[in-house]
């Protein structure tokens, strides 16, 4: 590619609409966002949390209320969407369904006022790319999901945009096509070296796809890392919870020294490394991953009683209970004799490092 | 480019719709000394108007009645009894021709049926001077002409409350009459009683049927108001009379308006919630069902029947020697009204589509200050019967500045304003289903505004275009409420002077034109449906099929 990537800035960006019985409704709350030239991020959040309305804000489709958008260098905040150079694709397709394929992907050129001469060899490129030559004459209606995905695409990436977005665009498809759409749109994203933001509320394809992931949380942005920063060391109790599965373990600092940390759960304690500045009697909760916990019926660790077993082949699934809390254990591959069933008291053992503290809900 | 197209919308339905009214207000409210209720009062005591104002109401209601449970019967047979081929086509045939015939044919046809040389009643029962006119037969030809109106509507409600519903409280063990009488039937009660109101407001605005049918007994308001302005030559008498009918026609608009907007329960998908349940019919139930069609449907063709007869005869009843006379005399004294009739209608046409279009997209697509109200406000002489909006021009572009009475123009305009609306209606429906995002996928890609109306919208709602198309076609052929108030030396209608031959007593040429109109209607519609079909991919015609009505 010739051209070079562009970064997206959007700073102290708001949204606000006019709901007719709730009044003024913040879909988005003052972000600052920025993404690097070429990368791809990812806007994960349960819905409803302003991941569409950001993602149409840096199309054009909606004007923010307060705040600037910039690509590259230009101010885009008033630049109507025809005239930012982007490449979108929808959740629905959106495909022109009076078009032929062929023609949705030559549109785009078409309104650019591109050469026919240079249309028909455009076209055949990238219908190639996305692995659909041959399909140039069918309609919309005579193609799969996965296909009329593919055209989606092909139309987005023809007019080689400075950026691509795309709101949740696999999420009409089957969870096997899933998987191999987005390894597809991945690489093509790389190979392209486009910008691109990408909108999904399924962590897994935030994770698999993204160089970055960015967790909106009620029309904010909690935290921004790479997927194993989020994983790792989670900034709050939600995004603890919205990465992976996390058990939180409350209890009280008993004691703070060396770097360590020392909780005291249901009059039973745990220590963790941990640089946090916490004075005895705080109370915090630990981030404990299920398959973090090792669970045995001797030794040391803490008391727990088992709720319940569940076997799944390559793994069993255990709820414990410690004091009032339960928390999840998973053990993969476990050995034929070691079950423990529901009713059994057991020892489970926390790791030392690496466990996040974050400061208790509320 | 927007803003210019929106204002100058404002400035012709200002023009067309607001002015018209306001002046037909004005006049009935305004006395010796400037304005006032006095002409209301004094109405309000005339017993001849108050006479036609509980006859309008009564026919309304009993139209209503009879028109609604005749088009449920259709309906819900089409959809449950399992029709043959012959039985579908003659459903469409029955529902379609009263829709597409000039005013007069249903009212001709009773008097050859049912008149003093009536088939029926002279020939058959013998009967000497029998007497046609009246309420009941008014009710009966009203009730024939406007019951399709309620099986279109109802259609798509029975179909969409098919299949699971009934099958599931039938598989909980209740019987078909018990099945029809909890759940089809509450069910189609929004459905009935919108069904209700649209045969209500049509019978409420006709002018042709009780001109013919009704006689002396049943004057009702739009035959006592044209009667007044074009015997007695008084507007104002005219003016209030139209007036009269105005404030059950808006009750019944805001109760429909209501009605459609509150339609929570049952959602009309068009595209019908599954197959209707195999054998939802008692083979009795079902034998009974199908014989009340079929003899509504063979009493309709058999008007039709003597329709086409009485147009080849010398004089019906009287000398039935075969002969083109009729026709004759269509094709020379005629032709000035047919060509006049065919040059409004050529005009009116795409003029009629492309302001539906564009409206249409307006209202449903951008947003604008006023749109809330030119959508209401494009919808008003719509609404209004026909007469009202007749009155309202005749009053209005008599006199500058606007003096356009006696011009083509003041009858194309009337028909635009008044009949595209279907066209906006079709329009907006159609948009309704065509997902926003079509639009912001050609923004992205580069395309303006202009473009995407272009090459996106237009295409996508190009179906819309011709049904508008067809509709404003038809009715400048076929109809003369409005239009009997506005033709003058220069420009007359084709149905006028079937009026004109029906008070000359020239029958048998009333029922050469009727015929004619019916065969120019049919052709010109099925030229446009295949041009539809031409121009539309197979996915948009499928989308379509609900709306073509
Ligand atoms: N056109 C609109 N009018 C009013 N409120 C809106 C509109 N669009 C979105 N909202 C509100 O703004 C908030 C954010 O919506 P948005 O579509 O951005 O969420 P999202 O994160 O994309 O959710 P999802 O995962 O369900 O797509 C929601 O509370 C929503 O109800
Ligand atoms: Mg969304």
């Amino acid at each position: 590619m010739t051209q070079s990537s562009v970064g997206i800035r959007l700073e102290n960006v708001s949204a606000v609409f006019r709901h007719p019985d709730r009044g003024l409704v913040p879909a988005v709350r003052e972000i600052d966002l920025e993404v690097r030239p070429g990368e791809l991020l990812t806007l994960l959040g349960p819905s409803g949390c302003g991941k569409t309305t950001t993602l149409r804000m840096i199309a054009g489709f909606q004007e923010p209320s307060e705040g600037t958008i910039h690509i590259g260098d230009k101010d885009v905040t008033r630049v109507p969407a025809n005239r930012r150079d982007i490449g979108f694709v929808f959740q629905n397709y959106a495909l022109f369904p009076h078009l032929s394929v062929f023609e949705n992907v030559a549109y785009g050129l078409r309104v650019r006022r591109m050469k026919p001469v240079e249309i028909a060899p455009a076209v055949d490129q990238v219908l190639a790319m996305v692995g659909l030559d041959g399909f140039g004459g069918r309609l919309p209606s005579e193609l799969s999901g996965g296909q009329q995905q593919r055209v989606a695409l092909a139309r987005a990436i023809v007019i080689r945009p400075r950026v691509l977005l795309f709101d949740e665009p696999l999420s009409n498809l089957d969870a096997k096509l899933r998987l191999q759409m987005r390894d597809e749109i991945r690489k093509l994203q790389k190979m392209l070296g486009t910008t691109a933001v990408y909108v999904t509320h399924d962590q897994d394809e935030a994770m698999a796809i993204s160089d970055r992931i960015a967790v909106m949380e009620d029309g904010r942005i909690s935290q921004i890392g790479t997927a194993e920063d989020l994983y790792r060391r989670p900034a709050s109790a939600f995004i603890a919870q919205f990465i992976g599965r996390a058990n939180l373990l409350a209890g009280t600092v008993v004691e703070r020294s060396d770097g360590m940390v020392t909780l005291e759960t249901a009059g039973q304690r745990s220590a963790f490394r941990s640089a946090v500045l916490a004075v005895p009697g705080e109370t915090l909760c630990a981030v404990l991953r299920p398959e973090s916990i090792s669970i045995g019926n001797t030794g040391d660790g803490m008391v727990a009683k088992v709720a319940s077993s569940t076997y799944l082949g390559d793994k069993i699934e255990y709820s414990v209970i410690v004091g009032e809390d339960a928390l999840k254990i998973v053990r993969f591959d476990p050995p034929e004799a070691e079950r423990f069933e529901a009713g059994e008291e057991v020892r489970i053992r926390f790791p030392r490092e690496g466990v996040q503290l974050l400061p208790a809900k509320r | 480019m927007q803003a210019a197209v929106i204002i100058v919308l404002w400035l012709l339905l200002a023009l067309f719709v607001v002015y018209p009214l306001i002046e037909l207000i004005l006049t009935a409210f305004t006395g010796d000394e400037g304005y006032t209720l006095a002409p209301l009062v004094s109405a309000l005591g005339n017993g001849h108007h108050l006479r036609a104002f509980r006859n309008s109401l009564l026919l309304a209601f009993l139209v209503g009645l009879l028109g609604t449970a005749t088009g449920f019967l259709f309906a819900y047979t089409a959809e449950r009894a399992e029709l043959g081929r012959a039985g579908r086509r003659a459903f469409g045939l029955v529902t379609l021709l009263p829709l597409i015939s000039p005013p007069f044919t249903t009212s001709i046809a009773f008097v050859f049926s049912f008149g003093p040389q009536g088939l029926i009643s002279h020939d058959i029962f013998g009967m000497q001077n029998a007497n046609v006119y009246g309420l009941r037969s008014t009710l009966v030809a009203e009730s024939l002409t406007y019951f399709p109106l309620a099986y279109l509507a109802l259609r798509p409600l029975i179909a969409s409350i098919g299949g699971n519903l009934e099958e599931m409280a039938f598989s909980l063990g209740s019987s078909r009459w018990h099945v029809f009488r909890t759940v089809t039937l509450p069910l189609t009660v929004p459905g009935l009683a919108n069904a209700f109101l649209l045969l209500f407001a049509a019978s409420l605005a006709d002018f042709a049927t009780p001109l013919i049918l009704a006689g002396n007994d049943l004057p009702v308001l739009p035959t006592e108001a044209y009667l007044q302005i074009t015997g007695m030559f008084d507007l104002k008498a005219g003016a209030i009379l139209s007036l009269m009918l105005l404030v059950p026609a808006a009750l019944v608009y805001f109760a429909q308006r209501r009605l459609v907007a509150g339609r929570s329960y049952v959602t009309v998908t068009g595209k019908g919630g599954g197959q209707a349940l195999h054998q939802a019919l008692a083979p009795t139930a079902r034998l009974l069902l199908i014989a009340a069609c079929a003899s509504i449907c063979i009493f309709i063709l058999y008007l039709y029947a003597l329709l086409v007869y009485a147009s080849f005869v010398v004089a019906f009843g009287a000398n039935d020697t075969f002969t083109l006379a009729s026709y004759r005399a269509v094709f020379t004294d005629g032709m000035t009204a047919i060509e006049d009739t065919l040059i409004i209608a050529l005009i009116g046409m795409p003029l009629g589509g492309l302001y539906a279009v564009v409206v249409g997209y307006l209202v449903c697509r951008t947003k604008f200050r006023s749109r809330q109200a030119m959508e209401i406000v494009s919808m008003i002489n719509y609404a209004l019967p026909g007469t009202i909006v007749g009155i309202g021009y005749l009053i209005a572009f008599n006199k500058e500045p606007f003096a356009i009475t006696g011009t083509a123009l003041i009858i194309i305009a009337c028909y635009i304003f008044r009949y595209s609306p279907s066209g906006i209606r079709t329009t907006v429906a159609l948009l309704q289903q065509i997902d926003r995002s079509i639009e912001e996928a050609s923004f992205s890609l580069g395309a303006g505004s202009f473009a995407t109306f272009r090459r996106v919208m237009l295409p996508l709602i190009l179906p819309a275009f011709f049904a508008g198309l067809g509709v404003v076609f038809i009715r400048s052929m076929t109809a003369i409420s409005a239009t009997i108030f506005l033709i003058s030396i220069n420009w007359t209608l084709v149905t006028v002077r079937i009026l004109e031959n029906m008070t000359e007593l020239s029958l048998g040429i009333a029922a050469a034109f009727s015929v004619f109109v019916i065969v120019v209607v049919l052709v010109v519609t099925g030229i446009l449906n295949f041009f539809l079909r031409r121009m539309t991919s197979p996915e948009l015609r499928r989308s379509l099929s609900g709306y073509s009505a």
